[in-house]
């Protein structure tokens, strides 16, 4: 019993901070792990002293940030890129919106699991047909598979077409949580505080998932398919069950924005820009990392919703956001801050001589000089041809 | 009507919406089997190919008579397909400078950071589209009616647009001249091996940085051309380049990745089965080409036709 319980442990020298069974962080881990977890709790309160900033939109970086922590399960282990992760979610916000439009399914709970559950199975579909091709082909299918479903949503009188589905079920207007009826303020926190719960619990799985035989076998997958085969990998089958974890996730945060927003279109939850934004939160915020998807949402809904405030080209802003991540940060942002990242190491080489400053100066330089040379050269080719 | 004339009537529109899709998909899959590049930006190419068609046609046409007889009717058809080439050739260098400044430095990465690149492109250039034409949709009802006004179809008995078949004609050339150029002429058969193996075509003295660019700016080219032929019917709006993006994905995918002859004869197919499919029942419009789509993977998972280098005519 005293093994199961958290407590400090001394592993190669080195004390560690246990957690559970599999989960053991180093101090400065738990140190970090603990300000996130104050930050995420917090984020009510600083929504309240900010006001250019609203806990809805938060939520709904949280919520996204969730979809996108699944998605990397896939793009990080199994270097699968799906393109059309929006289904997942429109899957998970529309079987709450359904069953709370159609069914007057009032409780929280129930929602939730109906959601998991028809996202699994939607997945275990569009795995099996998609998962027999990798690399570009598997990302164009997962894309197109998606657009299938927002055409069939969109088409139905029955989804509620474009216009969507409201999910105010009840006397009470909205879902009750655990049989209780809360008024909407009420309501509102206590559902962004089972948010944060639900994705520290899910985060805990992720990392047990990743740091189990079964994460190892991925990354071998990911790696090089042909070997991990060799080995005696099931590939298939567990490349199938990565995306269909997944896919959980997203059926999870859709069903949770589903009950924050209180209302689903198909623009929204189910069209490919979607599957885009879950992508490119992965990616922002670092998808080589466990944490970083779920700071890529966060950011990336704020930065939109800013945006959207400050500009009538907001997208173009976005645009720019991820050119710059693309050239400068491409380990995202939690990769960067990361020991041995981008920001850390310019930081500490200009610590040791404050003169890499000129360096950098003069290597944007010549980057722009090649740039220059290169459009001379395109033109030639334009007007000769290739030899 | 009678049953046949509809019938007709409906292929007709299969075809020349087979070959507005073959227009858009040729750009993407030419881009696709050469670079391995997933080009998101391509619909945006294709926008903006219309925005600049909305300018270019409607200061062009403008010099010429309005077409009365048959001779004012044949200038003005070479004038407005002169506007169009004009125009894809405005997307030519966009084209180059994306593929020289942006693409290459990312090659040797992970692909998602082409994704990436390529969907930050298409957010700036749907804004730089916002910013140069306004948010509102930009008609040109003039050039559609002017080239209506000549009576083709009517001279076998049935009441179709002439500028339909204007799309079908100029999409039938286009066809011709890209098997002709990837076969036939040196630089596409450069290209071609270039795609088949990168190593070996450096090897015989080939520059794969300027094939790379040039394949870019001639995926852009057939875009920008794409989005002028389909803009004098409709309008030119912000959100006209996600379906035909998605649509082209699609193409490619039933004809098989990269595959050019594939896209040829899966555009045709999506438009033609796709137009009778909403003749029959209206509300399949949308997921038509997808439900095609997934039935001819469950039968030939690969897509209709092999990869790029198995390309023969």
């Amino acid at each position: 019993m005293r093994n199961r319980l958290p407590g400090l442990v001394s592993r190669d020298g080195e004390r560690k901070v246990r957690v559970m069974r599999g989960l053991e962080l180093t101090l400065r881990q738990t140190a970090l792990a603990l300000v996130g977890l104050l930050f995420l709790f917090a984020l009510p309160d600083i929504a309240r002293l900010l006001p250019a900033i609203q806990l809805s939109v938060l939520h709904q970086g949280v919520v996204f940030g969730l979809a996108a922590v699944g998605l990397n399960l896939l793009v990080r282990h199994t270097q699968l890129v799906s393109f059309g992760h929006a289904a997942f979610f429109g899957t998970g916000a529309y079987t709450t919106a359904l069953l709370a439009a159609k069914y007057n399914v009032t409780e929280f709970a129930l929602l939730l699991i109906a959601s998991m559950l028809l996202a699994t199975l939607m997945a275990m579909a569009i795995g099996y047909l998609s998962l027999r091709h990798t690399g570009l082909y598997f990302s164009l299918l997962t894309l197109a598979f998606g657009q299938l479903l927002y055409a069939l949503v969109q088409g139905q009188t029955f989804f509620g077409s474009s216009d969507g589905l409201p999910v105010r079920p009840g006397p009470n207007m909205r879902p009750d949580i655990f049989g209780l009826a809360l008024p909407p303020d009420a309501y509102e926190v206590l559902v962004y505080y089972l948010t944060v719960a639900i994705v520290v619990v899910s985060l805990l799985v992720m990392w047990r998932l990743i740091n189990s035989p079964f994460g190892a076998a991925l990354d071998a997958i990911g790696q090089d398919r042909t070997r991990a085969q060799f080995i005696g990998i099931p590939v298939r089958r567990y490349v199938w069950l990565a995306f269909v974890v997944s896919a959980v996730y997203g059926g999870m945060a859709g069903a949770l924005y589903a009950m924050v927003q209180q209302h689903v279109r198909p623009g929204p939850v189910l069209y490919f820009l979607r599957s885009g934004d879950i992508l490119f939160m992965a990616i922002l915020g670092g998808y080589q990392t466990l944490f970083g998807p779920l700071v890529g949402g966060i950011v990336l809904v704020l930065l939109q919703d800013m945006g959207r405030d400050l500009t009538n080209y907001f997208d173009a802003l976005t645009g720019l956001v991820l050119l710059a991540l693309v050239f400068g940060f491409p380990q995202g942002i939690v990769g960067s801050l990361k020991k041995g990242g981008r920001v850390r190491s310019a930081a500490s080489s200009f610590k040791n001589n404050p003169a890499v400053v000129g360096a950098w100066v003069s290597s944007f330089a010549e980057s722009l000089v090649t740039a220059a040379t290169q459009s001379v050269q395109n033109v030639k080719v334009l007007v000769f041809g290739v030899k | 009507m009678s049953v046949v004339t509809n019938f007709i009537t409906h292929t007709l529109h299969g075809v020349q919406y087979g070959f507005i899709l073959f227009l858009i998909a040729s750009g993407l899959t030419i881009i696709l089997g050469i670079l391995d590049v997933l080009n998101l930006a391509h619909g945006e190419l294709y926008a903006l190919g219309a925005y600049v068609a909305s300018s270019v046609l409607g200061y062009v046409v403008g010099l010429v008579p309005p077409p009365t007889d048959p001779a004012s009717q044949a200038m003005f058809v070479a004038v407005v397909l002169g506007g169009a080439v004009l125009t894809a050739a405005v997307l030519v260098p966009v084209g180059a400078a994306i593929e020289s400044v942006l693409l290459r430095p990312i090659y040797d990465r992970n692909e998602v950071y082409q994704l990436v690149l390529t969907f930050a492109l298409l957010l700036i250039i749907k804004d730089a589209i916002k910013f140069g034409w306004g948010p509102t949709p930009v008609r040109l009802q003039s050039v559609y009616s002017g080239i209506n006004g000549i009576p083709a179809a009517s001279l076998v008995g049935l009441n179709y647009p002439t500028y339909n078949l204007v799309i079908i004609a100029v999409g039938a050339i286009v066809v011709v001249g890209l098997f002709y150029f990837f076969n036939r002429t040196k630089t596409g058969r450069i290209i071609r091996a270039t795609a088949i193996d990168r190593e070996m075509a450096t090897a015989i003295g080939v520059s794969t940085d300027r094939t790379f660019t040039l394949v870019f700016a001639v995926g852009a080219f057939f875009a920008g051309f794409a989005g002028a032929m389909a803009l004098p019917p409709t309008n030119a709006s912000l959100e006209m380049g996600a379906n035909p993006l998605v649509l082209s994905f699609v193409v490619i995918v039933i004809g098989g990745l990269g595959s050019l002859r594939g896209a040829f004869v899966a555009a045709l197919l999506v438009g033609i089965l796709s137009r009778w499919a909403t003749w029959q029942y209206p509300p399949a419009e949308l997921a038509a080409p997808f439900a095609i789509m997934a039935i001819i993977l469950l039968v030939k998972p690969d897509g209709l036709f092999g990869t790029w280098g198995e390309m023969d005519a």
